[in-house]
């Protein structure tokens, strides 16, 4: 008979999808704790180096530091999903910056040049270069977000907004919405089973009409909710606004510091590697 | 002992991205026309399981096997066995997917691509089981809780499962349409159907399982009868229910007694025949067809001579009652209330369905294990 | 002031839709609440319960009739209707629909922020509501990571920080498992004792005709039925057409006394009552042992007894210390039928509950022989 209550094992909480498996990753980072708009400065001010600078260089600094962050955040713990999710990103980067580099002006020397069908390929040095510059900025910009996402929860981000003078309303509407997507995400999983376990995906034409159907489940079950959410908030005493009882701390002037030094840090090493790597170069050996 | 129709090898279930399994190595064997019951607190992995059961979710590990034979989770293969196994879900308003009643119901044995004429039919039939055939023009969500819940139970009915695995199925419904939605749960069952419901209301647990199979924290950790479950105080406390109260009752009273816990009583009517006897009523049965006649109850009176008291059991009754208006005392769970009355003394006349016949005596005779012998007569419904 | 109900309401009649003669939600319904008196709401779906409670905190305004709260009407400005909501607490049914922040502070602060108090005040009542409903662990935890029970929980902390005069809880126990709907209505029982007049709806009968003084019966937006819930359930017909059912102790209690042609009262509403009603007169019971824990009292030692625990001090007393205990829900039943079934059995509860908890176990030797209680 003998048993203490911490035997108890403790009840979990559901959930399935990516916008819950993000949120459970933001919420276990070990950036939690962070301000959010140190973060959030830390973040602006590299990404915009990022995009005024002319050298590779500083790029690849800027990745590495995003996916040195990005580790560290996540305990090198990146699920699968989001990992498809970046290597997609990239491919389409690859794509897009393999467009760049042979739309060459033709005036330049070519390197490398193809005729197919009705298109002219016309490659130089200075857009094969160009190319690879977008596509690593481009990455380091997606690595520097996702640190912050994978560390920053959605109510944190608008506490950052909150403190940079984005009026109440729009940050608790952010909340909200954050809120109820999870009720929302969490219907549309259930009724989606419920329509395989009926074989509402057989064939184009039935997949079709069970997606309507579970559409306008949706949507009236976030028509009900908004309905029966302003009866409740009625009854806890809503006064038109939205308090907020744990202000977040202000963000300290280090924060601050750390954004502007690492911002002049990135564009002075800009300034000098412009151009150090020439990616023709190694390449074609022009 | 009856062969299983769904097993499980050590199956075992993680969420994308979950380090938890939801399900852990469960070995569970759901036999073929045996009353099911999937016990478990909230969290246990209960829904889980279900979508395991007709295909919808792919275990991470381990196998589900129907029939003995391991599940493909090839398209064609699936569509069958889905027709095969049918869920029911807890909240109705997840799974209908229909403008009107009978279009929804319709909606499954469409995608099943069946001749018109099937799916017509399949339709009736499944309406006039649960009693909604009166709605069947209604806009879905101009209907009731209750009545969203018989149309989400019709749509399952309507692909003529094997097997009808049901989630929660008396949740947030009133006490009497409860009792109506067991009943057909018992219909079904003894119409062939084999009917596993998961639940943590351990009262409809213990009155309607044959067989239970207990899960917590992902894992089975019971397979068995009821009783043997809720004898164990530290599992019942540790899988986060309670005993019945039936139990509870009768082992208290029996240790104050000094008498036998077994037979052990799951309804009203066995707990007051094993502790009380007296002076019992008749019993009279008259199985209805196609209508309902004031006559029935006449010929009813005439037989004993004095008041009786009227009580139904099954659907097709209950729906005839609404267009004949005969007074019925009881007419929800009229077997229960109906015996009640009888141990007390009174005559009591059931009205079931014709197919209720069988379902009927059985309860009489199990009525006997517990020392209750009712003097039952079946009344001819004709006019004479 | 002098007032007889707490909250009133007199002809209240109510409809969803604007238009005359559409159907009504609640048609001249006339009920009061006593204070102190625990309350039941009963009724099927969409009998109008939910409607009703709307109306006692001001949220819907009745089209005829009126609502009243210490024997004044209700004044719809809006100042005063805050004012209104800071002393009657409305629990929905559904957590989520009224859980509104991220994490479990900051939406049980929601109330008292609304109130405008000073932050030590804020900080108290949350500290203290979460205590109150044992989810003080989870203080900084986010909403969206909680399971169903434990967002019910932070629901009533919720409301539990207004520190209303009046908490009314639509269907508390639905959708929770059993130890859970214990565990919520011990909590409940608890506030009762501590001076809250508390009203549920439900229509569970099983845990209405347990737990209710009194019960309000809706049917159809009618009030059709108050008073002890006894003359209610022996009106058979009345309960058939409320789309009810007879709770059990009740129908056993009428069968097997029915039987015995014994009289059915008094009547046993839980299962110790019951079972004393029913005891021969050779049976052997256990003692039941009170002990009062304060919070100065040692850990007890283990003595080998059947142990059960009741009061939010006990319980936490008991999980810090990892304490073995047998009974951990609804103890002070619990504890009944382990000594009704022979074993000793002792009863932790907090050291104020003492004397209300041995007289509620005296009071069951109205239906008959009970163990002997020992403080």
């Amino acid at each position: 008979m003998a048993r203490s209550e911490k035997a108890k094992p403790r009840e979990k909480a559901s959930g399935t999808s990516e916008h819950v498996q993000m949120d459970a990753l933001a919420y276990s980072s070990r950036m939690l704790h962070w301000p959010p708009l140190g973060k959030l400065l830390l973040v602006i001010a590299v990404l915009i180096v990022n995009i005024m600078t002319e050298s590779v260089i500083t790029s690849l600094v800027v990745m590495a530091l995003g996916l040195i962050l990005m580790a560290y955040s996540t305990n090198m713990r990146i699920p699968f999903i989001l990992g498809i999710f970046i290597a997609e990103a990239i491919l389409i980067l690859v794509i897009a910056c393999g467009i760049i580099s042979i739309n060459g002006d033709t005036s330049q020397p070519c390197i490398w040049s193809a005729d197919f069908l009705w298109m002219d390929f016309y490659m130089t040095a200075d857009s094969f270069n160009e190319a690879w510059l977008v596509m690593i900025r481009a990455i380091a910009g997606i690595t520097m977000m996702m640190a912050f996402a994978t560390s920053t929860p959605i109510p944190h981000l608008a506490q950052a907004l909150r403190q940079i003078r984005i009026p109440d309303e729009i940050c608790e509407i952010i909340v909200l919405i954050y809120r109820y997507a999870f009720l929302l995400l969490e219907r549309l999983d259930t009724m989606w089973s419920a329509a395989s376990s009926r074989l509402g995906f057989t064939g184009f034409k039935h997949t079709m009409r069970t997606t309507a159907s579970i559409a306008v489940g949706i949507f009236t079950s976030s028509m009900n909710l908004a309905d029966k959410a302003q009866v409740s908030l009625e009854c806890r005493g809503y006064r038109g606004y939205f308090p907020i009882w744990n202000r977040p701390k202000k963000t300290g002037i280090g924060w601050v510091a750390i954004a502007v030094v690492t911002f002049a840090l990135l564009y002075i090493l800009g300034i000098y590697t412009g151009g150090v790597i020439d990616f023709a170069g190694l390449a074609f050996g022009v | 002992m009856n062969g299983s129709v769904i097993d499980t090898e050590k199956l075992t279930f993680y969420y994308e991205g979950n380090d938890k399994a939801s399900l852990n190595e469960v070995d569970i064997h759901i036999r073929r026309g045996v009353k099911t019951v999937i016990l478990g607190a909230n969290g246990a992995g209960k829904s889980t399981l279900f979508y395991h059961l007709n295909g919808v979710y792919r275990p991470s590990s381990g196998k589900v096997m129907f029939e003995g034979e391991p599940i493909s989770y090839r398209r064609k293969a699936l569509r069958s066995l889905r027709s095969r196994v049918s869920v029911v879900l807890q909240n109705p308003d997840d799974q209908i997917f229909g403008q009107t009643v009978e279009s929804d119901v319709a909606y499954g044995p469409m995608n099943l691509r069946l001749p018109e004429e099937e799916v017509k039919e399949r339709v009736e039939t499944a309406l006039r089981t649960v009693g909604l055939t009166d709605l069947r023009d209604r806009n879905t969500f101009k209907l009731s809780y209750g009545q969203r819940k018989r149309l989400a139970l019709a749509g399952a009915l309507a692909m003529k499962p094997e097997v009808l695995v049901m989630d929660e199925p008396t949740a947030g419904l009133d006490p009497q349409m409860a009792l109506e939605l067991m009943e057909l749960a018992e219909q079904l069952h003894h119409s062939g159907t084999t009917v596993v419901i998961s639940t943590h209301d351990v009262d409809l647990a213990y009155a309607w399982a044959d067989e239970i199979h207990v899960l917590r924290y992902g894992r089975l950790i019971f397979s068995g009868t009821s009783e043997e479950f809720y004898r164990d105080p530290v599992q019942v406390y540790m899988t986060g229910v309670v005993q019945p109260s039936m139990f509870l009752i009768n082992k208290s009273l029996c240790d104050m007694r000094g008498i036998e816990e077994a037979p052990y009583p799951r309804t009203e009517s066995q707990l007051v025949s094993k502790m009380a006897s007296g002076e019992k009523g008749r019993f009279l049965i008259m199985p209805v067809a196609d209508r309902m006649d004031s006559y029935m109850l006449d010929a009813a009176v005439d037989e004993v001579g004095g008041s009786i008291k009227v009580g139904l059991y099954g659907s097709r009754s209950r729906s005839l009652l609404y267009e004949s208006g005969l007074p019925v005392d009881y007419v929800f769970d009229g077997f229960e209330s109906c015996m009640a009355d009888c141990l007390m003394g009174k005559d009591v006349l059931l009205l079931c369905d014709e197919s209720c016949l069988d379902l009927i005596g059985s309860k009489l005779d199990r009525l006997r294990d517990f020392g209750t012998d009712v003097r039952a007569k079946v009344m001819d419904p004709s006019k004479n | 002031m002098d007032f007889k109900y707490i909250l009133e309401a007199r002809d209240v009649t109510y409809s969803y839709e604007k238009k005359e003669g559409s159907p009504k939600s609640l048609s001249e319904v006339s009920l009061g609440i006593r204070p102190g008196i625990r309350t039941v709401i009963l009724g099927a779906n969409g009998a109008g319960k939910s409607t009703l409670f709307y109306h006692f905190n001001g949220v819907f305004r009745p089209k005829s009739g009126e609502v009243l709260y210490r024997g004044i009407p209700l004044c719809y400005d809006k100042e005063v209707l805050y004012q209104l909501r800071e002393d009657i607490s409305v629990v929905v049914q559904n957590p989520d629909e009224q859980i509104f922040s991220s994490t479990v502070e900051e939406d049980v602060a929601f109330g008292p922020m609304n109130q405008n108090l000073h932050p030590s005040i804020v900080e108290g009542r949350i500290a203290d509501s979460l205590f109150k409903v044992g989810m003080e662990d989870y203080r900084y935890r986010p909403t969206t990571q909680l399971s169903f029970g434990q967002k019910k929980r932070v629901a009533i902390a919720g409301a539990l920080a207004m520190e209303p005069k009046v908490l009314i809880l639509d269907e508390p126990t639905a959708g929770l498992d059993p130890q859970m709907s214990q565990e919520v209505m011990e909590m409940v029982d608890r506030l009762c004792l501590g001076g809250t007049t508390v009203v549920i709806s439900t229509h569970d009968v099983d845990l209405a005709y347990a737990w209710a003084d009194e019960i309000h019966v809706l049917r159809h937006g009618r009030l059709i039925f108050s008073g002890v819930p006894e003359d209610f359930f022996s009106d058979k017909e009345s309960v058939a057409l409320s789309g009810l059912a007879l709770p059990h102790t009740f129908s056993v209690n009428r069968s097997l006394e029915g039987i015995r042609g014994l009289p059915e009262a008094p009547y046993p509403r839980t299962n110790s009552q019951l079972l004393a009603k029913l005891s021969p007169p050779e049976a052997r019971f256990g003692r039941i042992m009170i002990r009062g824990i304060g919070d100065g009292t040692p850990v007890p030692e283990d003595d080998g007894l059947t142990r059960g625990i009741y009061g939010f001090r006990t319980r936490r007393m008991f999980r810090d210390n990892g304490c073995r205990a047998d009974i951990y829900f609804n103890a002070v039943e619990g504890c009944c039928l382990s000594a009704m079934q022979g074993r000793d059995t002792v009863l932790f509860c907090d050291e104020e509950l003492v004397d209300v908890i041995a007289g509620r176990i005296r009071s069951v030797s109205e239906f008959g022989r009970i163990p002997e209680v020992v403080l």
